[in-house]
């Protein structure tokens, strides 16, 4: 999970999300088609499990999954 | 990414999962039986699963059987979701889960019009974390302030408890050191652990006075060093109890709701060289081979011990293994170090056949489906035969280091039962027992003499005191001889017996020159007094007693007692299951009129009888039965 790209394609097959990759990056979160609450939560796990340490309570707040990479990426 | 995960998002990407779905054990399992999918995959994999759709899964598969479960708890509860959905489907089995509010199980569990009791589910989890009972201290707190706060809590939960109408699933609380550890002096700590742990043991005994309930102690899976949460998710989203643990969690309920629903399996097959024991018998000698006195040689008398106590409680116990037979003999006989000797086999299969026809045999021998046999060997290759050629037959993957052996026996609550019974500790005697009768078998002539041989007796009456336990789990346990599929729990049957003018329920215990079979069937009924019908509503007979004519003989029995009892007529149906399609010709044969609606829904399949009781059936003449007395009333009145 090195790119805006990779981290979609985690969503979408991870999480099973369909998603538009790329063309879904600065969609609303509650506008993408399938997307639950929880999943905002799978993925912080998933991050981490990964061994990417991620700001928690800033990724809770994340609205899009480009707001996401970016939180992720600054932690890096 | 292991293939079983990548074939899910296939299978998931073009729209096949449902259709497919009765391959997803497999896929899961993986081909070895070590965990393909584990941990975390195993949560992606429910993920996906959770996506699929029961009614385009039983569209295909009408016999996939669907859970409801319903989800309440103190903290966030969707996370058990996923690993939920992945267990289950391990077992082949669908969940359908509703979800409660946040944070509101008292609401959830006690509002009789809300979502959760109008699901009506089958399975009903609690999930409880420390937060339930901190949420209600004052700050600062004291030990006692806990106390009170828990005693609460246990007391609404056991209220609850009381009538809940299905299965109520509740856990042990954690205790977190960020709580104990706010507490700076030994003795308040010490005294906030002891009241904490009575509190978990009032939860605990709740299984005593409540018989629907279920406590999972999270103490054993938080033991493996499984965190009980991340303090950032629990304190930004309430996830009180972790990934990690709900994993195990969920795998624990994933066996609970298998053994509910007659799925325990009966019989552990093992393998021997460095499963049992260690060295290679033909290679090395019975002297070679070793169960004791060194230190690998401990490991494997340890994994011994283990065997042997789940042996006491009824899980059959059998032999597949690649040597010659008699060496196997001299060995389970002779051998100084060897804790389980011959006789605490029911089948030794010690012979150069393939595993996994050998397994089949096994399974057929001790009138087994290969679904209910569990293989342990060390060896990945024979492991994948039995996988291939007896694919419902779980695997227990042992590892090189026999340390570890008792760890992956135990990591699948194969053998989990709701409750033990007499029966349970009998069993290995019974099928030593089954092993003379074979013998006998094959040493008379005909069927009709071997059964007059065996001089089978059956006394059928309503059941005493102490048999509700045990014919609760015959109706669990029985699947070929279920004319209707219908599983009671132990209430439910005190309930029928407790009417004995309204509802007939009897119970048959067998026996024969060779030993007790103990209570093997069991008949419910109910009447119908104004028409002068009893309507027969379900008959099971274990499978260890099949065969034997004791089914005939008990309906025989039932059918002289209605009539002597002045009833005008049995009634009867049979309702397929996945099992039971060889009983479905029974009731015919036993002089039952076929009385099916025509225009009943075909898919069903279900069939409906009626006897007049004009010629009644005569009694196999070699077994002995007593017509029982009925104790209906309504025809006395007057």
């Amino acid at each position: 999970m090195d790119s805006l790209h990779g981290l979609m394609e985690l969503v979408r097959d991870d999480l099973g999300v369909p998603l538009d990759i790329p063309g879904d990056a600065d969609a609303d979160l509650a506008d993408l088609p399938g997307w639950d609450s929880l999943n905002l939560l799978r993925l912080v796990i998933l991050l981490e499990e990964n061994g990417h340490p991620v700001p928690v309570h800033r990724l809770l707040l994340a609205r899009s999954l480009h707001e996401m990479y970016t939180l992720v990426k600054e932690r890096r | 990414m292991t293939k079983g995960l990548d074939r899910l998002r296939d299978l998931r990407a073009q729209g096949l999962l449902e259709k497919a779905y009765d391959e997803v054990p497999r896929l899961l399992a993986g081909e070895t039986g070590e965990p393909e999918v584990g941990g975390l995959e195993l949560r992606t994999a429910g993920r996906l699963l959770a996506g699929v759709d029961p009614a385009a899964v039983l569209a295909h598969r009408p016999a996939t059987p669907v859970i409801t479960v319903a989800v309440t708890g103190s903290c966030t509860v969707g996370p058990v979701r996923d690993p939920l959905t992945a267990e289950l489907a391990r077992h082949g089995m669908l969940a359908r889960t509703v979800t409660g509010d946040h944070g509101a199980w008292l609401r959830d569990l006690t509002d009789p019009a809300g979502a959760l009791r109008a699901a009506d589910p089958e399975f009903t989890l609690c999930l409880l974390d420390a937060g339930a009972v901190f949420a209600e201290v004052p700050v600062p707190w004291r030990p006692e302030d806990v106390e009170e706060a828990a005693g609460r809590l246990v007391d609404r939960l056991a209220a609850i408890a009381a009538d809940w109408p299905g299965t109520l699933v509740l856990n042990t609380l954690p205790l977190e050191r960020r709580y104990t550890h706010q507490l700076v002096d030994h003795a308040s700590r010490a005294r906030l652990g002891a009241l904490w742990r009575d509190a978990n043991a009032r939860l605990l005994r709740l299984v005593e006075s409540s018989p629907r309930v279920v406590v999972i102690d999270l103490d054993p899976l938080l033991g493996g060093a499984v965190p009980v949460a991340d303090p950032r998710l629990a304190q930004y989203a309430a996830v009180n109890l972790g990934a990690e643990l709900l994993a195990g969690y969920a795998r624990e309920v994933a066996h609970l709701v298998r053994s509910l629903r007659g799925r325990t399996r009966k019989c552990l097959v093992l393998d021997l060289d460095n499963t049992l024991w260690d060295g290679i018998l033909a290679e090395d000698g019975p002297e070679g081979v070793a169960a004791s006195g060194s230190l690998r040689g401990e490991a494997f008398h340890t994994f011994q011990r283990v065997v042997k106590q789940l042996a006491a409680q009824g899980v059959l116990l059998a032999v597949n293994s690649k040597n010659d037979a008699a060496a196997v003999r001299e060995v389970l006989t002779g051998h100084p170090d060897l804790l389980l000797r011959e006789d605490d086999f029911a089948a030794v299969r010690a012979n150069w056949a393939p595993k996994d026809a050998n397994l089949r045999e096994i399974a057929d021998e001790l009138g087994l489906a290969p679904d209910a046999c569990v293989f342990a060997d060390d060896t990945p290759a024979e492991r994948a035969q039995v996988r291939h050629g007896a694919p419902d037959v779980a695997l227990v993957a042992l590892g090189a280091d026999p340390a570890l052996h008792t760890t992956a026996l135990l990591a699948d609550g194969w053998f989990d039962t709701p409750a033990l019974t007499d029966e349970d500790r009998a069993r290995a005697g019974r099928y030593r027992g089954e092993r003379r009768r074979r013998e006998l078998r094959a040493g008379t002539g005909s069927y009709e003499e071997f059964l007059t041989g065996l001089d089978t007796r059956v006394d059928l009456g309503p059941p005493r005191a102490h048999e509700f336990p045990r014919l609760a789990q015959l109706t669990q346990r029985t699947n070929q001889f279920n004319l209707t599929g219908l599983r009671l729990r132990e209430d439910e049957l005190r309930a029928y017996a407790a009417d004995p003018a309204h509802r007939l329920l009897l119970a048959a215990r067998t026996a024969d020159r060779f030993g007790d079979h103990g209570l093997t069937g069991a008949l419910l009924g109910r009447y119908h007094e104004s028409a002068g019908v009893l309507e027969l509503e379900n008959m099971w007979l274990s499978c260890r007693v099949l065969a034997r004519a004791i089914e005939q003989a008990c309906l025989a029995a039932l059918l002289a007692a209605a009539r002597d009892d002045g009833l005008n007529a049995v009634e009867a149906r049979w309702l397929p299951t996945p099992r039971n399609h060889r009983a479905r010709g029974f009731y015919p044969s036993c002089g039952f009129e076929d009385v099916t609606p025509p225009n009943r829904d075909p898919a069903a399949g279900e069939r409906r009888y009626r006897h007049d009781l004009t010629r009644l059936p005569a009694m196999p003449d070699h077994v002995r039965v007593d017509p029982p007395v009925l104790e209906r009333t309504g025809h006395r009145d007057g």
